[in-house]
């Protein structure tokens, strides 16, 4: 077996994204049921969307500076280029979104939920718009990935990678 | 913090939400301007030693610079919530498919 810290990195990053969705689906499920006794789980839940989410940026951006160069060479090579101009190019701008949507959700639900109508109706985008988002942000990074694996298998960057 | 009107956001949450609207708007004008002025690129490459880690800190620099400013500059029930989830939403589409349509386009 032979895992790389830049593996540990990419794993991370994505294992934490995500956590960092389902417990953003938490945060909707708790405000859909908001009431007086959830009110203190679900700021924990959205507290948890920020940290995870945090995590998440920290080990892709540490991975995307330091060693995706090597990757984004293959894939422009391949025959998939499209993986990282349009996909990792989108991907790498998009992930801020529900960075700072996940800043905001902690400071929501400092309201109280379960008399505020407008306070949830804000809450359940909010955690709705980091769910969807995240399920892009994370379908993106599986295109990149089979980018860079049809890339080894192409006979030009197979010369290259060897 | 919170608001006793059950139809409006407390001072903070809504001066947050406004800022997270600029934000997510400001990281996609920001991507754009970059892609096209290169020398933008450069001097924010110069600043962290990526531009990816620059852009990053300027949107969230931006949400938590504006929302501390609208929290504490605007009197309280001044800043207006009623119809922020529909423009946060709005803004978020209209931020995602501007990044993906640039990509796609240019």
């Amino acid at each position: 077996m032979n895992v790389t810290f830049k593996d540990i990195l990419l794993f991370t990053h994505a294992g934490f994204g995500v956590l960092a969705i389902l417990a953003a689906l938490w945060v909707f499920k708790d405000a859909l049921d908001a009431s007086e006794a959830n009110a203190a789980r679900t700021r924990k839940a959205a507290f948890f969307v920020t940290l995870l989410m945090c995590v998440s940026w920290i080990c892709g951006g540490y991975w995307y500076v330091h060693f995706y160069p090597g990757d984004k060479a293959m894939i422009l090579k391949g025959p998939w280029p499209f993986a990282h101009t349009l996909f990792m190019e989108t991907k790498e701008h998009l992930f801020f979104i529900p960075l700072i949507l996940s800043f905001y959700l902690p400071i929501l639900t400092r309201e109280k939920l379960f008399s505020n109508a407008t306070a949830r109706k804000m809450t359940l985008c909010v955690a709705m718009l980091i769910v969807l988002s995240g399920l892009a942000i994370e379908g993106a990074g599986s295109v990149i990935g089979y980018g860079v694996r049809v890339a080894l298998l192409h006979p030009e960057t197979k010369v290259i990678h060897q | 913090m919170n608001s006793d009107d059950p139809n409006q956001l407390g001072r903070t949450s809504a001066a947050f939400g406004w800022a997270a609207v600029v934000a997510v708007l400001f990281n996609s004008a920001l991507t754009c301007a970059k892609d096209a002025f290169k020398p933008l690129n450069s001097l924010m490459a110069s600043l962290t030693g990526h531009h990816w880690t620059t852009h990053g800190l300027a949107a969230i620099a931006v949400f938590f610079g504006l929302g501390l400013l609208l929290s504490k500059l605007v009197p309280a029930g001044k800043v207006p919530s009623g119809h922020l989830a529909g423009i946060l939403t709005g803004a978020v589409i209209v931020a995602g498919l501007g990044l993906v349509g640039w990509f796609f386009l240019f």
